[in-house]
C-alpha cells in the first residue's frame, strides 16, 4: 500500500508538469501584448521596451519558464497586470464564495443523486426508473445558466422564496449565507446530478445481478438493508470515481454560475482576468483548478481501499 | 499489481447483459422505416435535429428579417404580432435573432464533433499501435484532461479574438484528447482479438491491420462519443460567447442574444428565454440521438450509463 501511494503520487508529477507548461505556453503565445496595454495609447515604443524589459517579457521562452514554475513550486502566482496585487492575495479574497458554492452543491448532488441511482436501478424498468433516466438527459441537455435564469426567476422573482443574485458571506451568518447559494447550487448541481444517478443506477445494476445479493435476500435482510448495505457498498468504487471526475464539470460549471447569480467568486475572477487580458490571473486560477481536480482525484484513487477492502496494492 | 491502477471508466468497463433463456420470436421489419420504429430515441432525436437543420438553412424564408436591424424606437417590446418573440434593448427582432443563432450552434457542433473525431482518432490509433508514442501521448494527454475542458477553451479564447473558427478551434483541443483516450482503449482490446493475431500471423502489414481490422470497429463508439461532444460543444459555445469570450457580438448567437439579455432579464425574461429554449432543445435532441446510437449501435452498452 504504501509502495502504491509513493508511485501514485509520484505519477502527478509529470502531469502536473504538463498542465504547467500547457498552461505557461498558452498565455506566452499570447498575442496581445500586455507591456503595451500597460504603458497606455500616449507611449513611445521606447517606453514600452522599458516596460517589457521590466516584467521580465523579452528573455527567452524556456528561462521563463523555469522561473516561472520555481516561483510557482513556492507558491508565488506572480503578480496581476491589472490590479498589482498578488494573484495569490486575489484568489484568496474570492475562493470563499466558489468554495462554498462547490461544497454546497456537492453535498447536494450526492444526497439526491445516489437515492435516485439506487431507486432507479431497484425499480428497474418502470416508470419511476424511467423517469429518473429522462432527468438524467434533460439534466445533460439544459445548459447551467439555463437552469439559473430559471430558477431565479420563478423562485426568486415570482415567489419571493429567495434572494435573486448576490453573495453573504459565511461570517454573517449560516442562514443568510445558505439562502443565497440554494438557487445556484441547484442549477450547477443538474449536470452532475445526471451524472451521478446514471453511473448509480448502472453499477446497482450489475450488483443487484451477484450471488451475494441472493444470499442476503435469502437470508432474510430487508429491501433497504440489501440496497443500501450490501448493494451500494460494492457499488461504491465507480460511484465515488465518477463523484471525482464530475467535479472538472462543477468548475467549469461555476464560471458560468458566478456570472448568472452575481456571486464574487473565482469563476467572475476568471471572467474578468480574460476580458482584461490580465495573464498571470489567468494562469493562477486554471492551474489552482487543475491541482485541485487532479488532487481530489489522487485521494480518491488511494482512497479505494475504503470503499472496498478486495482492492489491495 | 498493474492491473489494479485501472479506474472503472466506460472505456474499460463491460457489462455483461444477462440473456433470457429462450428467445422469443421477434417479427422484426427491416429497412430504414423498421430500423427508425425499433429506436425511438433516435427517430426522435435525428428529426428534432433535423428541423433545427432546416431552421438554420431556410432562416432568411421564415418570416424573419435582418437580424442586425437597429429599431431604437422599437426597443424592449413584449412579444406580440410584429415581434414574435419581442425585440431587444436595440430593438432588434428576438425571432430572427434566435433563427439565425441557429446555423452559429450547429456549425460550431458539427465542426467541433468533426475535427475533435478525426484528431482523437488518428492519435488514438497512433497510441495504441506504436508502444513507444503510447506512453508520451498519454500523459499529454491526461495532462490536458487535468484542466477542465470550459476554463480550458475560455483560456484559448483569451489568447485570440473573437471568431466562430476560434471558438471551434478553442473546443476542439479542451475536446479531442477524451477522443484519443476513447479510441486508445479500443484499439487497445481490439489488438488482443484472435483475428487480429490471425491477420499479423498471416503477414498482414500494419497500416492494413489498422485500416481494415482496427478502424472499423471504432467507428460505433466514435459515432456516439461524436454526438456527446456535438451537443457539449454547442453548450461550450453558447457559454463562452456568454461570458463575452466567444463569438463576436455582430453575428447573432444564442449566448450572445442570452448575455445582451442578461442586464435586463429581471424585467424583460423573454429575451433570455428563447434563445435558451432553443439552446436546450437542439442540446437535448442531440443527446437523445447519442443515447439512441449508442444503444443501437453496441446492444453491450444498453444498459450502462
Amino acid at each position: 500500500m504504501f509502495a502504491y501511494t509513493v508511485r501514485r503520487v509520484l505519477a502527478t508529477i509529470p502531469v502536473m508538469a504538463i498542465v504547467a507548461l500547457f498552461v505557461f505556453s498558452l498565455l506566452y503565445l499570447a498575442p496581445g501584448d500586455p507591456a503595451a496595454v500597460i504603458a497606455g495609447d500616449q507611449a513611445t515604443p521606447q517606453d514600452v521596451e522599458r516596460i517589457r524589459a521590466s516584467l521580465g517579457l523579452d528573455r527567452p521562452y524556456l528561462v521563463r519558464f523555469g522561473e516561472w514554475a520555481f516561483r510557482i513550486i513556492q507558491g508565488d502566482l506572480g503578480v496581476s497586470i491589472f490590479t498589482n496585487l498578488p494573484v495569490t492575495t486575489m484568489i484568496a479574497q474570492r475562493i470563499e464564495p466558489t468554495l462554498s458554492l462547490m461544497v454546497i452543491t456537492l453535498c447536494l448532488a450526492v444526497c439526491i443523486a445516489i437515492p435516485m441511482g439506487v431507486i432507479a436501478a431497484w425499480k428497474q424498468g418502470t416508470i419511476i426508473d424511467r423517469a429518473v433516466m429522462g432527468f438524467a438527459v434533460l439534466g445533460f441537455s439544459v445548459p447551467v445558466f439555463v437552469v439559473g435564469y430559471v430558477l431565479a426567476y420563478v423562485f426568486a422573482l415570482e415567489l419571493d422564496w429567495l434572494p435573486v443574485q448576490g453573495y453573504t458571506p459565511f461570517a454573517r451568518g449560516f442562514w443568510p449565507w445558505l439562502e443565497n447559494l440554494i438557487l445556484p447550487a441547484i442549477a450547477l448541481g443538474g449536470v452532475y446530478i445526471a451524472l451521478i444517478a446514471r453511473i448509480t443506477r448502472a453499477t446497482m445494476l450489475e450488483v443487484l445481478q451477484q450471488d451475494y445479493i441472493r444470499t442476503a435476500r435469502a437470508k432474510g435482510v430487508g429491501q433497504k438493508g440489501v440496497l443500501f448495505l450490501h448493494a451500494l457498498k460494492n457499488a461504491a468504487v465507480p460511484i465515488v470515481t465518477v463523484i471525482g471526475i464530475g467535479i472538472a464539470l462543477l468548475i467549469g460549471g461555476a464560471v458560468v454560475t458566478e456570472s448568472v447569480f452575481a456571486i464574487p467568486g473565482l469563476g467572475r475572477l476568471t471572467v474578468d482576468a480574460i476580458l482584461r487580458r490580465d495573464y498571470p490571473v489567468i494562469q493562477g486560477v486554471v492551474l489552482l483548478f487543475s491541482f485541485v481536480y487532479v488532487l481530489v482525484n489522487l485521494v480518491i484513487d488511494l482512497a479505494y481501499t475504503l470503499f472496498d477492502p478486495r482492492i489491495r496494492y | 499489481m498493474a492491473s489494479s491502477t485501472i479506474l472503472p471508466t466506460e472505456a474499460n468497463v463491460a457489462v455483461a447483459v444477462p440473456m433470457p433463456d429462450i428467445l422469443p420470436p421477434v417479427k422484426q421489419r427491416r429497412g430504414f422505416f423498421g430500423f427508425l420504429r425499433r429506436n425511438p430515441t433516435i427517430t426522435i432525436g435525428a428529426s428534432l435535429v433535423l428541423l433545427m437543420v432546416a431552421i438554420a438553412l431556410f432562416a432568411p424564408f421564415l418570416f424573419t428579417r435582418d437580424p442586425t436591424a437597429l429599431a431604437p424606437a422599437l426597443r424592449t417590446r413584449e412579444p406580440s404580432a410584429q415581434f414574435w418573440f419581442g425585440s431587444d434593448m436595440l430593438g432588434r427582432d428576438v425571432y430572427s435573432r434566435v433563427l439565425y443563432g441557429t446555423r452559429v450552434s450547429l456549425t460550431v457542433g458539427f465542426s467541433v464533433a468533426i475535427c475533435a473525431s478525426l484528431i482523437g482518432l488518428t492519435i488514438g490509433l497512433i497510441s495504441g499501435f506504436i508502444r513507444a508514442a503510447d506512453a508520451v501521448i498519454m500523459r499529454i494527454m491526461d495532462g490536458m484532461m487535468s484542466i477542465p475542458s470550459i476554463l480550458l477553451a475560455i483560456a484559448l479564447m483569451a489568447l485570440t479574438r473573437g471568431s466562430v473558427g476560434n471558438v471551434i478551434l478553442a473546443i476542439t483541443i479542451a475536446d479531442f484528447p477524451r477522443v484519443a483516450r476513447l479510441v486508445r482503449g479500443v484499439v487497445l482490446s481490439l489488438r488482443e482479438q484472435p483475428y487480429v493475431d490471425a491477420a499479423v500471423a498471416a503477414g498482414t502489414r500494419t497500416p492494413v491491420i489498422i485500416l481494415r481490422h482496427i478502424l472499423p470497429n471504432t467507428l460505433a463508439p466514435l459515432t456516439v462519443q461524436a454526438t456527446y461532444i456535438c451537443a457539449s460543444a454547442m453548450i461550450a459555445e453558447a457559454i463562452l460567447s456568454f461570458i463575452g469570450a466567444g463569438t463576436p457580438p455582430i453575428i447573432p448567437s444564442w449566448g450572445n442574444i442570452m448575455a445582451e439579455g442578461r442586464a435586463l432579464w429581471q424585467v424583460k425574461p423573454y429575451i433570455v428565454f428563447f434563445p435558451a429554449i432553443f439552446l436546450s432543445i437542439t442540446v437535448l435532441a442531440v443527446n437523445l440521438l447519442g443515447d439512441g446510437l449508442r444503444d443501437a449501435l453496441d446492444p453491450r452498452m444498453a444498459k450502462r450509463v
